[in-house]
């Protein structure tokens, strides 16, 4: 009897499964959520719950500064950027639809065309942008200065009051708002609207019936992405509004620098962080991006 | 009775012109009430246009469409008592089927419980049972299931005329033919007039009354599918039929004339006189030719080589060898079957036509 020499198995080559290359690959991004992101966030959260005016993570956590919030008249600043933010939407929906309906579906070459013009207004930063307006609207300014001179109309300055934050809002937010309806519009299907005229429908009744419903996804995101960039506005009421509004994200500006106070401006910005999340998952609750796509498998 | 009905829909010399690309050039032809007509043509043939013109979505540059004498040039598909049926099939897909087939309902404002009536009526008549269907969102449905919604809401609109473009080309080969079948039982039973487009003359044959071929966007024959395959007008017609042999022929005065093989002259006899030097193509069909025996003889015979053999069923396809790349395609049924690599082929004069190339 001779015994065999065990031969030892070779060793399997080694293999990484799709898991595993996708969780190193993502980690870069994974770390930087985490640091940049979650960390700050919970930070912010947490020195909420500090005692007012003071700049160390662990002390005693506190109410006090959620107290203070409630008894005083922040409520007022929170109601007038979110007032601004959704007459800013509402605006933005009126305007921007029919263009993005004429984007997606009737003009050509024209299409692109304003696509790029407004594109290339984002090239330049924001607050330049502001100024330019203020130039514009100021007492003596561009539009004040040629009435004066041209018709010898002499007007005040045309800043600082509410209409003029809207106008600034609205314009900055613009693309926001024009790019997704584009997009939701381009993906009603021509045919599908096509068969609707050929079964009877005005072209308003397919308008109502078609285009409307199947367009609700680039409705949606638009208006999210509008509200929740323009409920955190800061330079619009700042520049143009002078101090005739004060916004939250104002607000919580100035306890940060003016008033050194960090746990309170973190236990506002915690509290506005919450609102709008409710408000977004609300708003994405109430319309189901699925079921308007008609994707939804129920079974 | 389908031939002696009167023409429901005229199309006048239409002629549709993009900036300088004629799709339809000054076609002329009669749907009558209650057939089943087929516009059959390839990719390109403008076929698609022509259709787009018939529905309303498209204009004719010049020339009349009239709908029971009634010129519709100007309708808008809306307007128009006639509905199409769409390749995509255009499903609302934010609807359920029952909204779907109650839609153009809807639109003529009928009451909700009168489109219910209607639409589970309508989904009976196509075999989707409304307990299962009516509910059930259109993107949950097969294929097949979403073919018979798009049918019903296009019955539920009630048209004069029922325009197809196509809806039956993403179908596998299997289902296409139940419902080939199915389409021109619902043709029969709700004796409505079906136009029907399509790119496979086979298809436009098993359904049809009668079939117009469009080439290059003229219409090049107009028939029943029996008159088509028994009497192509030309080559293209014969080609587009399907598998069939082309012989390129030139007449040398009487019924004598030479087949050029690009390798080999080969004298054939002629079923008609044909002038000396005109060059035609003769058409003889796969089943017209066969292998003939020792002592046999036939109106025309040619020695070739068998290259292959293919199984179709109850018959056999060979694929022969006249001269080098030459090649004849012969069909006999399967008792007839030969092993043999060299044979004669023969086929007699009356088996072949004369076509004009």
């Amino acid at each position: 009897m001779s015994a065999t020499p065990s031969v030892p198995a070779p060793k399997p080559p080694r293999e990484f499964s799709p898991a595993f290359f996708g969780t190193v690959c993502s980690l870069p991004f994974f770390l930087l959520m985490l640091f940049g992101f979650v960390a700050p966030l919970l930070c912010v959260v947490w020195f909420g719950f500090m005692p007012a005016k003071t700049f160390a993570l662990l002390q005693m956590p506190t109410f006090a500064n959620y107290e203070t919030i409630f008894n005083q008249t922040y409520f007022k600043s929170i109601l007038w950027s979110i007032g601004l933010a959704t007459v800013t939407v509402l605006t933005l929906l009126v305007i921007c639809y029919p263009l993005a309906f004429g984007m997606a579906k009737i003009f050509r070459g024209g299409a692109s065309f304003i696509t790029y013009a407004i594109a290339t207004s984002l090239f330049v930063s924001e607050n330049i942008r502001l100024f330019g307006w203020v130039i514009g609207f100021m007492k003596n300014g561009v539009v004040g200065g040629t009435l004066a001179k041209v018709f010898d109309v002499q007007i005040d300055s045309l800043l600082y009051n509410i209409p003029v934050i809207i106008l600034g809002m609205v314009y900055v937010y613009l693309p926001f708002m024009l790019f997704p309806l584009v997009l939701g519009l381009k993906m009603v299907p021509d045919q599908v609207r096509e068969a609707a005229f050929d079964l009877g429908a005005s072209r308003w009744q397919v308008f109502k019936k078609i285009d409307l419903p199947l367009s609700m996804p680039g409705v949606l995101i638009g208006s999210l992405l509008v509200f929740v960039l323009s409920v955190g506005a800061i330079s619009e009421a700042k520049i143009l509004g002078g101090q005739k509004v004060v916004t939250i994200a104002s607000d919580i500006e100035s306890e940060f620098t003016y008033a050194q106070n960090w746990p309170l401006g973190s236990a506002l910005s915690t509290l506005f962080i919450a609102l709008t999340t409710v408000v977004v998952f609300f708003a994405l609750g109430r319309f189901d991006l699925e079921k308007l796509l008609g994707k939804k498998r129920s079974e | 009775m389908v031939e002696s009905a009167a023409p429901i829909l005229e199309v006048v010399s239409i002629t549709n012109r993009f900036a300088k690309f004629t799709a339809v050039n000054d076609v002329s032809f009669a749907v009558r009430e209650g057939e089943f007509f087929t516009l059959v043509g390839p990719s390109g043939s403008g076929k698609t246009t022509l259709l787009r013109m018939l529905v309303g979505m498209e204009k004719p540059t010049t020339g009349e469409l009239r709908l029971r004498g009634k010129v519709i040039n100007d309708l808008p598909p809306n307007l128009r008592p006639t509905c199409m049926v769409f390749q995509s099939l255009a499903l609302f897909p934010h609807m359920t089927v029952g909204k779907n087939v109650e839609f153009p309902l809807s639109i003529r404002g009928q009451s909700s419980g009168e489109c219910r009536t209607r639409a589970w009526e309508l989904l009976k008549l196509l075999h989707l049972d409304p307990h299962r269907y009516y509910d059930k969102n259109v993107s949950q449905c097969s294929g097949g299931e979403r073919q018979r919604v798009a049918l019903a809401r296009a019955l539920a609109y009630d048209p004069e005329i029922l325009f197809f473009d196509e809806p039956l080309s993403a179908i596998d080969a299997r289902l296409r033919k139940v419902l080939q079948k199915e389409l021109k039982d619902l043709q029969r039973s709700t004796g409505k007039t079906f136009c029907y487009v399509t790119h496979s003359l086979e298809e436009a044959m098993v359904m049809s009354d009668r079939v117009a071929i469009l080439r290059a966007g003229v219409i090049e024959q107009i028939g029943t599918p029996d008159e088509i395959y028994g009497a192509p007008r030309n080559a293209f017609v014969a080609e587009f039929m399907g598998e069939v042999n082309l012989l390129p022929i030139t007449g040398l005065g009487g019924t004598a004339a030479t087949w050029d093989t690009g390798r080999k002259v080969i004298p054939l006899t002629l079923p008609a006189p044909l002038a000396a030097g005109t060059a035609r193509k003769l058409l003889i069909r796969p089943e017209s030719l066969r292998f003939l025996r020792a002592g046999e003889s036939a109106g025309n015979s040619v020695p070739v080589r068998i290259l292959n053999e293919f199984s179709l069923g109850s018959r056999i396809q060979y694929h022969v060898e006249v001269a080098s790349d030459c090649t004849l395609t012969v069909q006999r049924l399967r008792e007839e079957r030969t092993a043999a690599t060299e044979a004669v082929l023969g086929w007699e004069l009356a088996d072949s036509q004369i076509l004009e190339t």
